[in-house]
């Protein structure tokens, strides 16, 4: 009844596995193994200690991708708002944690990794949009009313992260969100009006920033006032990139990077560390790759039969792309310091979970695009 | 089955709207990806080539040949006018292939002149397009003569300076090194880098080669005596904070510094930090003498362990008895130094560490300083543990000048590299003048009857305090790797000097019948190295009967029953 243009969802595990997006699978794992690499190098030619704390987790958490990619796009629709209010509770939860006693402690140890929820949440946030506006009919999208779902979606999850304080998360949680109601069609006055306000509002944020905050936008304005304070990290980053020159110093060569002149080499800064070594050539092939991931990414959403699995394919895509391009401009000073690691590469347990639960959904949307998903 | 189809029909129409609008915003969005990405592209463009460029071919050398100004990096000497670091003229040889006849029979010769150079990598310098390219840095005259002979015209030579460190790799940590071009890339050489680029003739450092020599000697007798890993060391002008000596072994000679391995290039006198154990004993005890002026008089309860949570603090040397602050201090008691914490106070001990330096990166010249690693927040178990040097992980440097800052009088010094103080700013008072007497005497008692027995070198009257901490490995304690350190003073009537040592993971032997703590390991180092000072400084011993031994003052609380046991550990 259904008709002919509706592929059957029932097929096998094997069957679907088999129909998984093995090129995206490929692509991601050969940036990871790019991030290994680097981390070997980073320390300094040796496995321990991140190289292969996080060629554990990075099998772990492709196990879990695989297992996300095969589960029914439905699934992930019926679990988007119970995703999104665990991913509430367990903020929350640390929030109170923190304050009882635990010190800025902003995450659940699991043992062998610890578990920050904003990252969790960044992808409950999309795919709560995702699901309402599947639900929204076009025309009604340029209406105001249905923006206010929206907003108090993404301000709540905003306002718990900015408590932590963590300034960079709770950005990237508003962009994403941004992003996902752009997308689905939110009058465009609104956004110019967003950052015409954003730009008045400037002076107010800055009242309210913590001076090591105010001190990173100082130093990005001018790293060379602070050479040895606030401004080393970037202008040791900047010398090291630019060290590299064309073609790098080769595979476990970089001086700049190793002989701790650049703090934080193996997490936000590992961008640096790989240009030095590879040079212009291996950044731009880096860039390239994370270029195809974007592709890819948004060309499963393209293709996508259902608004569900488009949005949230889209958001996803843009988010990894989003973290990308904060951070390699980080690195390169075009934008202040903000602590946003390259996902795939840099060290951090939480991240690599977040970013593999993202591509797992991306290809559950790839796997059921043909799916029909009822409207309410 | 119409209806179903109508509504199939309807549903499409609808995405294929939405699908619509999201093709123009997509457009829009992956328009500003794609131009996101196009900056990151010509950003590497700009960091890697345009701005790398300068550095590296062009620009550098040629001002050189050219016969631009070339100055003279200035000399480094140690207090006495001694030559630590210095820079002497040397030839460099380049290559302009435009002027080469005959680069494969050039390069045949070259090769036979310097054997360390690849035949290949000479042919591309003498081919290569340009008119400048590097052949060898720094040859010798010999050398130089020898290229002459080959009679090549495009083999010519530039005049600059090489750095040369007479003493080698004796104070190689705190000197550190300069690049080809000679510019500072670690130690006082990069910290004070524009400085001594500028010409003058030489800069006057506060160390004492001569003492420099004795401090590194002992540290490395020790460790080869109780196979360490590394070794720590530095001697202090307890007035002025001037470092006389600063040792940080395994270390390298910066006339090589490619040679030297990744540990022996970490400096861990000012860049590394250590839980130092019961030398922080010194801090919370001046700390209640100062907060308090029944001090003396007071009892800390050390019959039982003390149960926070799921920390447990012990004594090594259980007295079982009440104890006063002197017998706490040189029994080394853990329990009576976290209450004596307690009983400063949380805040009061907090803000009196941060006084002293202690809470952070202290000021040095050297770019190579750790930031101490502090409980945050504080809490009041912390306390308890700061008290006796735990939870807290300051460098050595910055820990021996707050023990210098508490004995010569209770001022203020920070450490220096420069000869006649730190140009940071000193005096701030501590702790009074009458505490910085009670806790000299204290040093004192340790020497005489306490865990520091074997430090003492007679006519010197040395007081000092040992620590014994183990190092934590992977969220616990470690009882076989430790950190055995020794801090003296001396002369403890009028400290002039403090003398740090501390051993990493010392293996006790037959000798310190197995112990491997700071009273056996470090304390009988600190008094070699403070008699062969007296010898290098010329400080004859007093030993005149007139001179009161400081300890006395302490004995009056020391209750007439205390077990006279050999103390050996803390």
């Amino acid at each position: 009844m259904t008709g002919p243009i509706y592929i059957s969802n029932e097929r096998s595990v094997i069957g679907r596995m088999s129909q998984i997006n093995w090129s995206l699978i490929f692509l991601v794992v050969c940036l990871a193994c790019l991030g290994l690499a680097c981390l070997y190098s980073a320390a300094g030619g040796q496995i321990e200690p991140w190289a292969g704390r996080q060629g554990v987790r990075f099998i772990f958490c492709l196990i879990i991708m695989l297992v996300l990619a095969v589960i029914d796009l439905r699934w992930w629709y019926k679990l988007a708002w119970p995703a999104y209010f665990i991913g509430l509770g367990l903020l929350m939860f640390v929030e109170l944690m923190g304050r009882i006693g635990m010190g800025a402690q902003r995450w659940i140890d699991l043992g062998f990794m610890q578990l920050q929820p904003s990252e969790l949440v960044k992808i409950a946030v999309i795919m709560v949009l995702a699901r309402y506006y599947h639900g929204t009919a076009a025309e009604d999208t340029r209406r105001l009313s249905t923006l206010i779902l929206p907003a108090i979606v993404i301000l709540i999850p905003t306002g718990l992260v900015l408590l932590q304080p963590n300034l960079g998360t709770a950005i990237m949680i508003v962009l994403g969100g941004a992003a996902m109601v752009f997308l689905a069609g939110a009058p465009l006055w609104l956004f110019i009006l967003g950052i015409g306000a954003g730009a008045a509002a400037i002076p107010v944020v800055w009242m309210f920033m913590h001076d090591y905050q105010k001190r990173r936008v100082e130093t990005f304005l001018n790293p060379e006032n602070d050479p040895l304070g606030a401004g080393y990290n970037i202008i040791q980053s900047k010398i090291a990139i630019g060290s590299g020159g064309i073609s790098g110093k080769g595979y476990l060569e970089g001086t700049q990077s190793r002989l701790n002149f650049l703090p934080e080499k193996h997490t936000d800064f590992i961008f640096t560390l790989w240009a030095e070594e590879w040079g212009f050539i291996g950044g731009l092939f880096l860039l390239f790759l994370f270029a195809l991931i974007f592709i890819y990414g948004t060309w499963i959403g393209l293709r996508c039969r259902n608004n569900f699995g488009r949005f949230l394919a889209l958001g996803l895509t843009f988010n990894f792309s989003l973290y990308v391009f904060i951070n390699i401009a980080m690195v390169m000073g075009l934008i202040p310091v903000v602590g946003i690691p390259l996902p795939l590469i840099s060290y951090g347990g939480s991240v690599m979970l977040a970013v593999m639960i993202a591509f797992g959904l991306i290809m559950s949307c790839s796997l059921y695009s043909d799916s029909r998903l009822s409207r309410f | 089955m119409t209806l179903a189809v109508a509504q199939v029909i309807s549903l499409t129409g609808d995405r294929s709207s939405a699908l619509y609008i999201a093709r123009g915003r997509l457009v829009l969005i992956g328009a500003l990806f794609a131009l996101a990405f196009f900056l990151l592209a010509v950003r590497a463009v700009d960091v890697t080539v345009m701005q790398a460029l300068p550095q590296t071919e062009t620009a550098a050398p040629v001002p050189a040949v050219q016969g631009a100004p070339l100055v003279r990096r200035a000399a480094i000497l140690d207090r006495n006018g001694v030559l630590l670091a210095t820079s002497v003229k040397a030839a460099s040889l380049y290559a302009d292939p435009t002027l080469i006849a005959d680069p494969k029979g050039a390069a045949h010769k070259i090769v036979q002149i310097f054997p360390d150079l690849r035949i290949q990598d000479i042919m591309r310098s003498l081919t290569a397009p340009g008119r400048f390219h590097w052949i060898k840095r720094h040859i010798t005259p010999a050398q130089q003569a020898a290229v002459l002979r080959i009679g090549e015209p495009g083999l010519a030579f530039a005049e600059d300076y090489r750095r040369i460190y007479p003493q080698g790799a004796l104070a190689g940590h705190l000197l550190g090194y300069t690049n080809v071009d000679g510019r500072g890339l670690a130690g006082f050489e990069r910290a004070f880098d524009d400085t001594l680029a500028q010409g003058q003739d030489s800069v006057r450092l506060s160390l004492d080669t001569r003492l420099q020599h004795a401090l590194r000697r002992e540290i490395e007798n020790t460790m080869r005596q109780f196979n360490a890993k590394a070794g720590i060391g530095t001697i202090l002008d307890a007035n002025t904070g001037e470092v006389l000596a600063g040792v940080s072994l395994p270390d390298y000679d910066p006339n090589h510094v490619a040679r030297a391995d990744k540990d022996a290039v970490f400096n861990r006198l000012s860049l590394g930090v250590y839980e130092l154990g019961s030398i922080f004993k010194i801090f919370s005890t001046a700390a209640l003498l100062d907060k308090m002026s029944d001090a003396l008089s007071m009892e800390f309860d050390a019959r039982q362990p003390i149960q926070h949570g799921r920390f447990s603090i012990k004594d090594y040397h259980p007295q079982n008895r009440a104890l006063s602050v002197p017998e706490v201090f040189m029994y080394s008691s853990n329990i009576g130094s976290a209450l004596m914490g307690q009983a400063v106070g949380t805040k009061r001990l907090r803000t009196f560490y941060e006084r002293l330096g202690l809470l952070t990166p202290m000021t040095f010249e050297s770019r190579e300083i750790a930031r101490p690693l502090v409980p945050s927040p504080w809490r009041d178990i912390d306390t308890l543990t700061a008290a006796y040097g735990h939870g807290l992980a300051t460098t050595p440097l910055q820990t021996a000048a707050a023990v210098a800052s508490i004995v010569n009088g209770g001022t203020l010094v920070r450490p220096t590299l420069l000869a006649g103080g730190s140009a940071y700013g000193q005096g701030e008072r501590i702790v009074s003048a009458q505490t910085a007497a009670h806790m000299r005497s204290l040093l004192r008692l340790v020497v005489t009857d306490g865990t520091g027995a074997k430090a003492d070198v007679p006519g010197y009257w040395i007081g000092g305090k040992t620590g014994t901490a183990e190092k934590a490995q992977g969220g616990a304690y470690n009882h076989d790797r430790l950190l055995s350190s020794f801090i003296g003073i001396f002369p403890a009537h009028a400290p002039r000097y403090v003398v740090l040592i501390a051993i990493d993971e010392p293996r006790g032997n037959a000798q310190s019948h197995f112990y491997a703590t700071g009273g056996w390991v470090a304390a009988p180092a600190v008094g070699r190295v403070v008699a062969a000072m007296g010898a290098i400084l010329g400080l004859p011993p007093q030993n005149s009967d007139a001179l009161k031994d400081p300890a006395q003052s302490m004995r009056a609380y020391i209750s007439a029953n205390a077990a006279t046991q050999g103390v050996h550990d803390e």
